[in-house]
């Protein structure tokens, strides 16, 4: 019992990060309004670029953190700029092909040029035990739920209490009558892209940060967990994606209780079909924006 | 760009006019190809591009032909493969029986991966089979009973053809060779049916094609079947090929390495995958001693090819794969009808 508790809050930890990539996830996917693969490698490039600012600059978190976002955001504006901009009026394949190239393209020259092998995260937050009845809780695990909601509302703020949040569901919701009623369409889309891989950069530092490696290939298992989540939450609603972050965190880690830890990315698909089975449009009551 | 299309034309108009004896001329030059050069490298090469000439055909099969988006191929192979080693080291089940049941089992996982979509856009699809490529290679790695876990399947039995033991590569190459022109054969007339043309129709316009009374949902979990088909039966005949399997041959890589050979060749047309299969096994040939950067390069090829030319070298250049232009063609024509 003590044991499944514990996985319960290593579980609601682990859901935290993947509902933060799933939020940023649903908001590149919402405001560009076509389907990414490099969501994870974009990610990895943020906990990377961290990495490297760690090594050189000393472990300040709070530097990490904005350089992660700011390093996510650049590669944001590669992404729309290869993959979205040309195709806004094509068949979708073409630019979900794109987007496959293109995480190949980081995937593959991240591995030449950070190595393939895992590379151990520094030590930077000392992690200290709060016992609480038989539950077990870290300095880290609370630090990180803590970020992740403060981001949440953060963006929530931006959403829906800001010009600049308008425009962009504006944009998700409707291009053609965004752009008559002058709003400029490209240039938001492109930052909203940018604000999701964002907000992906600092999940990929944090995950990196929890598990303690970090590694080139480790993005395409993240990216697939954030979509996964963000179909549980009808894919383009942010809130609702939360949502679904934080159940399959808390279904995997129940899930590896009962059999081994090999089995982890076993349990977050199988928990998505499931649910694509018998609940095809998430949680979320109405159909979410046709993708 | 002109003289290119007056070329390509000319080319057609030759190739139909002569397709019987052109098609013999090929095959009697592939059939005596190992008379000619007879080395075990040039032979491995040649049966990996005939292998890799059919896993894209039947992946262009369900991505080029009915417009899913399958990313899953490296799962579907793996089915296939360790059926066969599984079926062949553990029950002593003949090769040639295994051929038709890898193929029907892989099949079936097809229906099974593909169903909870059917009725959702094609994107759901994507990443459903995308994490099923996953998972396949993760209870391969894990289901050790079964599987042999990590260690892999050793010894898989050579097959043997009426007392001809077929273990070197020259026999190996007839082998994939008669898969290839089976694959071939079966998958042009079903293509010209009236199964082939409702895939099309769907590819171009799911919800005309709807209205015309076409039972989407059941043709593309047929079509998804008949491509996993296929993917499973080459799965069947490699496990035997390569003696040994493990889950590394069966990694996301490997199923985006089929993939590109379907987006550079070109989707929608028979001969699409094969030059794809040509193009990218030469070029993992050539680019070998640059070593990961191959993969760059193949990633950079995808992304020109989607910019520029989206169906793909030799795509089907008549359909939606062909991008936002052509959209605009075939809708201009149907404004002048009016």
């Amino acid at each position: 019992m003590e044991y499944f508790l514990n996985q319960l809050i290593n579980g609601l930890c682990q859901g935290a990060i993947y509902a933060l990539m799933a939020i940023g996830y649903s908001v590149v996917v919402g405001v560009v309004g076509m389907v990414t693969f490099t969501h994870g490698e974009v990610m990895i490039m943020g906990a990377f670029a961290s990495y490297y600012v760690f090594q050189y600059c000393g472990t300040n978190l709070i530097l990490g953190f904005i350089v992660a976002f700011l390093a996510s955001w650049v590669m944001g504006i590669f992404v729309y700029k290869v993959c979205y901009e040309r195709f806004f009026n094509s068949p979708r394949h073409i630019s979900l092909l794109c987007t496959i190239g293109f995480s190949m393209l980081v995937k593959n020259l991240a591995q030449i040029f950070f190595g393939p092998n895992q590379i151990p995260m520094l030590n930077i937050v000392d992690i200290k035990f709060f016992h609480i009845g038989a539950m077990q809780i870290s300095s880290l695990q609370i630090m990180i739920i803590a970020l992740v909601v403060g981001l949440a509302l953060a963006l929530n703020y931006v959403f829906y209490h800001t010009k600049f949040g308008v425009m962009l569901r504006s944009v998700s919701q409707d291009k053609t009558a965004a752009y008559m009623v002058g709003i400029n369409v490209k240039r938001i889309a492109m930052l909203g892209n940018c604000v999701g891989c964002g907000l992906g950069g600092i999940a990929g530092l944090l995950i990196c940060i929890y598990y303690q490696v970090v590694q080139a290939t480790m993005g395409g298992a993240l990216g697939m967990k954030a979509f996964s989540a963000s179909v549980l939450g009808g894919l383009t609603d942010v809130r609702f994606s939360a949502l679904g972050g934080l159940c399959i965190g808390i279904v995997e880690n129940l899930g590896i209780t009962v059999t081994s830890a090999s089995y982890r990315d076993v349990f977050a698909f199988g928990f998505l079909i499931l649910v694509l089975v018998f609940k095809p449009t998430g949680f979320v009551k109405k159909r979410g924006t046709k993708v | 760009m002109n003289m290119l299309a007056d070329t390509k034309k000319r080319a057609e108009m030759v190739f139909d006019k002569h397709k019987v004896l052109i098609s013999l001329l090929l095959l009697a030059f592939l059939v005596l190809l190992p008379l000619i050069s007879n080395k075990s490298y040039v032979m491995g090469v040649m049966c990996r591009i005939l292998m890799y000439a059919t896993l894209a055909g039947a992946l262009n099969i369900i991505n080029g032909y009915s417009g899913q988006t399958c990313l899953g191929v490296a799962g579907f192979f793996c089915f296939g493969a360790y059926t066969e080693a599984i079926l062949a080291t553990k029950v002593g089940l003949n090769f040639w029986l295994c051929i038709p049941l890898a193929g029907v089992i892989t099949a079936l996982v097809g229906l099974l991966v593909a169903w909870p979509t059917l009725k959702m856009s094609g994107i759901y699809l994507a990443i459903v089979t995308l994490g099923f490529s996953e998972i396949a290679r993760l209870l391969a790695l894990n289901a050790t009973p079964l599987t042999g876990g990590a260690l892999g399947i050793k010894n898989i039995p050579v097959p043997e053809f009426f007392g001809i033991v077929i273990k070197n590569s020259r026999s190996y190459y007839y082998l994939f060779l008669v898969l290839a022109i089976v694959f071939i054969f079966v998958s042009n007339r079903v293509i010209k049916s009236k199964i082939g043309r409702a895939w099309m129709s769907i590819r171009e316009d799911e919800l005309a094609s709807k209205s015309l009374g076409v039972n989407a949902s059941v043709y593309k979990a047929f079509n998804f079947m008949y491509g996993a088909f296929w993917i499973g039966v080459v799965g069947c005949v490699y496990a035997p090929y390569v003696r040994f399997i493990d889950s590394t041959y069966f990694t996301l890589d490997e199923g985006w390495n089929i993939l590109s050979m379907v987006i550079l060749g070109g989707q929608g047309t028979f001969i699409g995958p094969v030059i794809g299969s040509i193009i990218v096994n030469f070029l993992t040939e050539v680019l070998r001693p640059i070593g990961q950067w191959r993969l760059v390069a193949f990633a950079l090829l995808i992304i020109i090819m989607m910019w520029y030319r989206p169906q793909g070298l030799a795509g089907a250049t008549d359909s939606k794969l062909a991008g936002n232009k052509m959209v605009k063609k075939l809708q201009d024509r149907g404004k002048k009808h009016d």
